[in-house]
């Protein structure tokens, strides 16, 4: 079990009926109004959430990139947005960065319209996007003094803010090397140092660990989940990667083909899957009929990638070794036996019917290694 | 302001910081990438020598009543060299939204006409040197003055407003195309402008289809008054301002169009 079902990390584990409903949007108040010294419109009450109903991104000639999502993100909470390549994550972050308009639909950051109220919304918004665009010309230091400058900040507080900010994404030795020179990770933390210079109250992160090692992506992990605990930043955070949406996510949306196919905590979404499933592949394919006979016995068969068998367990685990058994009496070889306890990936799979790219190896599966011409068992 | 969320600003605020940075970054790529910027200085020298000094000649033709060769060619290159420099700024700006960086200024700038803005003034910054060296090696060359202090701010304002056009035009295709691909579309253009005004011999000599060409050419009614500031005797001042002022009027509509473009584009 992992440590966000185990209530280890922000005790957020939970049974299936506290599964995050979609009910709407919040009633906002008026949208006209001036502008008041806090950068709020009149009778608004902005917070740091995100509010999105029915967004659509439709491309010219081209397929519904986003196809009508609805969510809401609550101020100072992680929420993951998890979906294979291609899925719509990116459109999505940059229909609410402001850098892309809506086809249609609403979207609120902080309480501001990202189709009519982009000044406002940039104000408070920080986003590392996928490729960190850096000028690979300009030093660390540089970098800070553009982006400072770029949000207008006061300037004395421009130095200050930089140096804090280099000096806690653990760059300060580097600060006055040309980025050119920086490492996939040290571009990352730069990135993320400068999507903070102005203090945002709603943190975009586009896959912000993709290509980072093991120990950047802990630090990261470490700077983000600091950022919501005690800043009180919302974070909206891409990702392909289960692992990461399972660790860091309170709770998760998962998109696929432009539409939001799941939502909730991971604990909760995973329970909703229930008990641990077994794929299994025959060695002789002539025999994956009496092989799915076999596996129809232990609980109800569910999709599985390529020439696999797969079956969610009735009883749980302890079947095991009934089907094990079984096998070994039809004396039918098996190439492999997977026993997959529930990942976000089954719930992916349960709600599209395959399985999420780029996540291999992420979930909690135990394989049973078989010899080569062993029977099962 | 809230310490934490960093509010307490409106996005106006930042307009002016915003330009000037993106200005600083602008003239800082620009002087500390020897390889970018020698090359847009040399460009108009290489002018001024080929003009003035293989085409003196020029001077001797019947009906040539201007006072002296090189001043005369010294103010087309003044004007070109001016005008190319707002081109090159295009091309910064078509390159930096093709490596990502004008998505990072998209994002960070509430007011996003800061960045076209921050350009301009760039753009404009880079002139001092450049006018620097051209009117020091055009004196160099022999070039006698005919202007006053008066005279002379006339001319190299004029050449400032023909930077600034230059700059609108240009940004206004780098920000539709955002790729370097486009540079010809921003170099084309102002080229033939320039090259249909009455580069060679006063717009009086000119004969054939040029004739026509360069009497619309907006570009000729500012040279004309350039080099008539430089001589001292000022003519058509008040149409060349009028010219030039229209021409930004009419090129910073196309430049913020680009810009709603490329928003909309993402």
């Amino acid at each position: 079990m992992d440590a966000r079902s185990s209530g280890t990390l922000g005790g957020l584990g939970g049974p299936p009926d506290q599964i995050y409903m979609i009910t709407g949007l919040r009633s906002s108040a008026a949208h006209s109004g001036s502008v008041d010294g806090a950068g709020r419109s009149d009778g608004r009450v902005a917070d740091n959430g995100i509010e999105v109903e029915d967004l659509v991104r439709q491309f010219k000639n081209g397929p519904r990139a986003v196809d009508g999502i609805s969510l809401e993100v609550k101020p100072g909470e992680i929420y993951g947005f998890l979906g294979p390549n291609g899925a719509g994550k990116s459109t999505t972050v940059h229909m609410l960065t402001t850098l892309l308009p809506p086809t249609a639909g609403v979207a609120r950051v902080a309480g501001f319209d990202v189709a009519t109220e982009g000044p406002l919304v940039r104000r408070v918004l920080g986003a590392a996007l996928q490729e960190a665009a850096l000028d690979p010309h300009l030093t660390g230091d540089e970098h800070m003094r553009l982006q400072t400058a770029l949000h207008g900040l006061d300037h004395d507080d421009r130095r200050t803010r930089g140096r804090e900010l280099i000096e806690r994404v653990g760059l300060s030795d580097a600060a006055d090397r040309k980025v050119g020179g920086y490492s996939g990770g040290m571009k990352r933390r730069l990135d993320l140092a400068l999507a903070l210079v102005h203090r945002p109250r709603v943190l975009f992160l586009d896959e912000p660990t993709t290509g980072l090692d093991p120990q950047s992506r802990s630090a990261l992990w470490e700077e983000v989940t600091r950022l919501s605990k005690e800043d009180g930043v919302t974070v909206f955070l891409t990702t392909q990667y289960l692992e990461e949406a399972d660790q860091l996510a309170e709770r998760v949306g998962i998109i696929d083909a432009g539409k939001i196919v799941a939502e909730g905590t991971p604990a909760a979404l995973k329970a909703e899957i229930g008990r641990p499933s077994v794929e299994v592949v025959p060695r002789d394919p002539a025999k994956a009929e009496q092989s799915a006979a076999i596996l129809g016995r232990f609980g109800r068969p569910v999709p599985a990638a390529g020439e696999a068998l797969g079956v969610r367990l009735s009883e749980g685990i302890d079947e095991l070794v009934g089907i094990v058994r079984a096998f070994d009496e039809a004396e039918i070889e098996l190439a492999s036996l997977v026993l997959n306890e529930p990942t976000l990936d089954d719930v992916f799979l349960a709600r599209t019917g395959h399985h999420l790219e780029g996540d291999e190896g992420a979930g909690d599966s135990g394989e049973m290694s078989l010899p080569d011409q062993a029977p099962a068992g | 302001m809230n310490e934490v969320t960093g509010e307490g600003r409106r996005p106006g605020d930042s307009y002016l910081p915003a330009a000037l940075g993106v200005c600083w970054r602008y003239l800082h790529n620009l002087y500390t990438r020897p390889a970018q910027f020698i090359p847009s200085l040399l460009f108009p020298l290489f002018f001024l020598a080929a003009f003035a000094g293989g085409l003196s000649v020029v001077a001797d033709s019947p009906g040539f009543d201007y006072y002296d060769y090189t001043a005369f060619q010294f103010c087309f290159v003044l004007i070109q060299a001016s005008a190319l420099a707002g081109v090159f700024a295009g091309f910064s700006i078509a390159a930096d939204f093709e490596l990502g960086m004008g998505r990072r200024m998209m994002l960070a700038t509430p007011n996003r006409s800061a960045i076209v803005v921050g350009y301009a003034v760039g753009a404009a910054s880079r002139l001092g040197l450049t006018w620097v060296v051209v009117t020091g090696v055009a004196l160099l060359a022999g070039m006698s003055v005919g202007g006053g202090p008066v005279d002379l701010a006339g001319m190299y304002s004029l050449a400032l407003l023909g930077n600034v056009a230059a700059l609108l035009f240009s940004a206004g295709i780098a920000l539709r195309f955002r790729s370097l691909q486009a540079g010809p579309l921003m170099q084309m253009p102002i080229f033939i402008l320039l090259f249909l005004a009455p580069v060679y011999v006063p717009q009086a000599l000119l004969t054939g289809w040029i004739e026509p060409a360069a009497s619309v050419n907006p570009v000729t009614a500012i040279l004309n008054a350039a080099r008539s500031l430089l001589a001292g005797e000022p003519t058509g001042i008040l149409a060349a301002y009028a010219v030039a002022f229209g021409l930004i009027a009419l090129l910073a509509l196309w430049a913020m169009s680009g810009l709603r473009r490329a928003e909309v584009a993402g």
